[in-house]
């Protein structure tokens, strides 16, 4: 919009362009600013009972900086854009470049601490590195002349789901195990990268994986606060003990070593699985733990078959 | 000036005026980022960043027209919300106007 004035003729007169557009009252708006005061009360038979007051001020970014407003943040939010712009992407050497990257972890295994650290994995014409951001890290690397193999390893979660796994060999004899969104794609990329230097066969020991003694979908009877409650999950008896997680959990409600079974027995309760499919696992400590499942039978003979000493009622 | 949203298919209506309105606010960030780029305050490299992102999200935005084939009716929709506000303005400061259409 324009005002024009015209000397001889009338005084202030207001004309307009003959298009005005959607996006023309927005830059309008957003150029100026606009101020919104509000002063609210809401009342009953003439009793305030709340209040509420709005200030709000839209405009564009630069009109609020002419005005003063928001100056510092401005700053501080592109101070630190910069700052993880610079982070972004990895310190490369001389003449490095990189081959694909993706997010992934390194399992940490040191002393008696053993988890995955989460960070991106970078593959590069000279190196496989694991990067976290925040706090800015190394979490491992590699210098692809030191990588004697790789391979692919199924991992069985607790849950029961299975997630490949890269396993690396290095020359020095020591290996790593690293997590990837696209696993199969780094495998391809590493084995691409180290062209003829890879050794085959693998020179690692076999994974010792544990066999389950048992496993299958399994009720689990969850004392909560509001009342126990079923819900339905993955069962898994090893030697180790029984385990059992709901598929949504991050980790395992019910964790029981084997050496705390006491006691298994058939309950004549009704459970999710039908009438009669329920049983009862008993602990040394005097604790229960009601289960339910398809298979009752196959669950508390294999209970009581990997642990002898213990009586099935 | 009635708003015509294609009736044949609500998806691609309501489509197009997703990404009608979507077009909408990128002209506003776009005219914005033009002001914030000429007020001198960015860093070259900030500059180029930003108009990279929206270079981008253009591409994006064309992409999913494309796409789906809507090309056509998001910038009829666009060019309907324009006429509504151009009659809305045009009433706002011609309040002659007001007096014709209720003689009329």
């Amino acid at each position: 919009m324009r005002c024009g004035v015209t000397a001889e003729r009338a005084p202030l007169r207001p004309t307009r362009d003959p298009r005005v557009t959607l996006d023309d009252l927005v830059e309008v708006l957003l150029n100026k600013g606009a101020v919104l005061h509000l002063d609210l009360i809401v009342a009953v038979a003439d009793i305030p009972l709340i209040g509420v007051n709005v200030r709000a001020v839209v405009a564009g970014m630069e009109t609020m900086l002419e005005y003063g407003m928001m100056r510092q943040w401005d700053e501080d939010t592109r101070a630190w854009a910069e700052r993880s712009v610079r982070r972004r992407g990895l310190d490369l050497r001389e003449g490095e470049s990189v081959v694909c990257r993706m997010s992934g972890g390194h399992l940490l295994a040191e002393g008696i601490y053993t988890g995955w650290r989460p960070g991106t994995v970078h593959l590069t014409d000279q190196r496989l590195v694991v990067v976290r951001d925040e706090p800015r890290e190394v979490l491992w690397q590699a210098d692809l002349d030191a990588v004697r193999a790789a391979r692919l390893e199924p991992e069985r979660t607790v849950g029961g789901e299975e997630r490949l796994r890269l396993r690396v060999a290095l020359a020095d004899g020591g290996e790593a195990l690293l997590s990837a969104q696209e696993p199969e794609k780094l495998h391809a990329r590493l084995t691409d990268a180290c062209a003829g230097r890879l050794d085959t066969p693998f020179p690692f020991r076999p994974a010792v994986e544990e066999e389950p003694l048992h496993e299958g979908h399994l009720w689990f009877h969850e004392p909560r606060r509001g009342g126990p409650l079923w819900r339905g999950g993955q069962g898994r008896l090893t030697a180790a003990g029984l385990v059992w997680k709901a598929p949504v959990d991050s980790r395992p409600a019910l964790v029981v070593p084997m050496a705390d079974i006491a006691g298994v027995e058939r309950s004549a309760g009704y459970g999710p699985a039908g009438e009669g499919t329920v049983f009862v696992v008993r602990t040394t400590d005097g604790g229960e733990a009601t289960l339910a499942a398809d298979d009752p039978a196959a669950w508390t003979e294999r209970l009581a078959a990997a642990r002898p000493a213990m009586g099935t009622g | 000036m009635p708003l015509t949203v294609d009736e044949k298919s609500l998806k691609h209506g309501v489509l197009s005026l997703v990404l009608t309105l979507t077009e909408v606010i990128q002209e506003a960030l776009e005219r914005q980022a033009l002001r914030r780029i000429n007020g001198g305050d960015l860093t070259l490299e900030e500059s180029e960043r930003l108009a990279d992102a929206l270079l981008e999200l253009d591409e994006a935005l064309e992409q999913i027209k494309e796409d789906h084939g809507i090309t056509a009716s998001v910038a009829d929709l666009h060019r309907g919300l324009d006429e509504v506000v151009d009659d809305v303005v045009d009433k706002l400061i011609n309040p002659r106007r007001w007096a014709e259409e209720a003689g009329a």
